[in-house]
């Protein structure tokens, strides 16, 4: 299992589209922070304002959390249907043919890419927004003392919305669709599903992925995406949003595995 | 063609009563060989005779309806780090076009537990050390082949399989796997390698093993398969070809149209061939024996057929 982990690392390295994916994290984490800012005040004569207030101070801290909620699924398509893409699936399995072991190996290392997509967000909110907002007149240390808060939710909802994107991926191979419906699916079906939901049902449809990793992600989510005052009513409590972010994961993957993956490579 | 005194380091494969079904289709009809090590084994066969999907079932890759297939008696995915044993390179396989062939080759090493620094070592035993840092999406056709058969090697296998390796190769190329092979070989490794020429393997293969929609049709060194079918091939070249052709059908001889003005008539003799054209009045350039024809005698095992007036298997 670990010369398959070691070799799916070096494999991931060696991907445009996952440096692409952590290319556009970075632009993605100022311009949020860059809203957060201009949001903070709303006083005449000043069109960014420094942080003042817990929940914006955790929105900064997490400002790369909007870029994780596509960016960390992408990756975790790309991991396994570039396998189909570029026909290098028939190369992995005479190396590890145990295809268990592959799955395993690729489950890791989606995690460990997610983690460290998480960890060049919070970077660049450190490096970039803390001496912005300090040059706006606010404080570091009140930002930093969110930390405990914002960091675990925002690496936990990393991982599994990386797992989200592979799971669809070993799924469907494709890697057009795999993105299409990971992507389609957070941002586009989820948002007319909960409306439909809600109009027709009265019902809050409150465990599909993107709700689910918000809640998971706690503090940044709740704060920018569920009604600003910290304690939205509309997101499942943290540990709840982790345990449906792990269904959408581990379900797909499962059916993946002993579906799509298990057939013949012809 | 033997391998000298080499100490026999390969292990033998075992096909037995193997067979795989795509639905109603029948692909590989329970096959049953066993490929020697120390020695270079080819398995020919025409395109879509079930070549590759046997080697995929001994791979792993594909499921056999039934039937089995192993290597020194063990199922490949049953061992350890496999790629330490056995390499293989398939066809339709392929490279993540913006990878390094030595990034590449490590990624191989790293799977299967092997020293990264073998990855050198291969690029140079296939004469890749000078492209070792360009990204594989700019290899030509040959180059990525022996990117493939860097691949196979990076465990230092006792086995090797090969499927279709000449597929693209230049005949530059074609003679370097020749020797690769035989080089291989004379290490005392298995070697089994498939293809649809048996012309191109016959000067590098020891043994044959050769099978046609799926069943095995003949076995053994290619001088005992020969030896039983006799086959020998006169080639005519004449401007009157087409009515050369129809002489032929009229005198039931089989034979092969070759090129518009050169017509191959299979298992006759000159004594044979010279006289009935010569009563025909028919004007030759050209017309000479080439004895046993491996083409026409693995046209004739993988069809089980005779010849038309078009020179096609009826």
């Amino acid at each position: 299992m670990i010369n398959a982990v070691r070799s799916e690392l070096l494999k991931m390295r060696t991907m445009p589209g996952v440096w692409v994916c952590f290319g556009l994290a970075f632009p993605l984490t100022v311009l949020f922070m860059t809203a957060v800012f201009a949001g903070a005040g709303g006083f005449p004569g000043h069109t960014f304002y420094f942080v003042h207030t817990l929940n914006q101070e955790r929105i900064l801290l997490g400002a790369g959390y909007l870029g994780i909620t596509f960016l960390a699924p992408i990756t975790g398509v790309i991991c396994i249907t570039s396998e189909y893409r570029q026909k290098t699936i028939t190369d992995t399995l005479i190396s590890t043919p145990v295809r268990s072991r592959v799955l395993g190996a690729k489950v890791l290392v989606t995690s460990y890419w997610a983690i460290l997509m998480a960890v060049l967000t919070l970077v660049v909110a450190l490096a970039v927004g803390l001496p912005w907002n300090s040059s706006l007149g606010g404080t570091t240390s009140s930002v930093l003392d969110q930390a405990g808060a914002v960091i675990p939710g925002l690496v936990a909802a990393s991982i599994l919305l990386g797992l989200f994107g592979l799971g669809f991926g070993v799924l469907v191979k494709n890697q057009v669709a795999g993105i299409l419906i990971t992507i389609g699916t957070t941002f586009i079906l989820e948002g007319i599903l909960i409306a439909l939901a809600r109009a027709i049902f009265h019902y809050n449809l409150n465990w599909l992925p993107s709700s689910a990793a918000a809640a998971l992600a706690g503090a940044v989510a709740r704060g920018g995406f569920g009604g600003g005052n910290g304690h939205a009513p509309d997101l499942l409590a943290w540990w709840q949003g982790g345990l449906a972010m792990l269904g959408w994961g581990l379900i797909p993957l499962t059916i993946g595995y002993f579906t799509t993956f298990r057939r013949d490579v012809t | 063609m033997t391998t000298g005194a080499a100490a026999i380091r390969g292990l033998p494969i075992e096909f037995t009563g193997l067979s795989k079904h795509f639905g109603s289709v029948v692909a590989v009809d329970d096959l049953a060989f066993t490929v020697e090590p120390g020695r270079v084994t080819g398995f020919l066969g025409p395109n879509g005779s079930g070549k590759t999907t046997t080697l995929r079932m001994l791979l792993g890759l594909v499921a056999p309806s039934s039937g089995q297939a192993t290597i020194g008696g063990r199922f490949y995915r049953d061992i350890p780090n496999p790629t330490g044993l056995v390499g293989a390179v398939l066809e339709a396989t392929s490279f993540h076009p913006s990878r390094r062939a030595r990034t590449h080759l490590r990624m191989v090493a790293r799977a299967g537990g092997h020293d990264e620094a073998r990855a050198d070592v291969v690029l140079d035993l296939v004469g890749l050390t000078a492209d070792a840092k360009r990204k594989v999406g700019g290899f030509s056709m040959g180059m990525r082949q022996r990117l493939e058969l860097a691949t196979a090697l990076i465990g230092d296998p006792d086995v090797l399989i090969l499927d279709e390796p000449s597929n693209g190769l230049d005949p530059q190329g074609i003679a370097w796997l020749r020797e690769f092979m035989r080089f291989l070989a004379g290490e005392g490794r298995t070697v089994l390698v498939s293809s649809h020429l048996l012309s191109e393997m016959a000067q590098t293969i020891d043994n044959a093993v050769i099978i046609s929609h799926g069943q095995l049709k003949a076995q053994g060194s290619l001088e005992s398969i020969t030896a039983g079918i006799s086959q020998t091939s006169m080639h005519a070249r004449s401007p009157e070809a087409d009515r050369l052709c129809a002489v032929l059908t009229g005198a039931d001889m089989r034979f092969r149209r070759l090129a518009p003005d050169v017509v191959a008539v299979d298992g006759v003799t000159p004594e044979q061939l010279g006289p009935l054209l010569a009563s025909q009045q028919i004007v030759l350039y050209e017309l000479t024996n080439e004895g046993a024809d491996l083409e026409a005698i693995f046209l004739e095992l993988t069809s089980g057929l005779g010849f038309n007036e078009v020179g096609k298997p009826t």
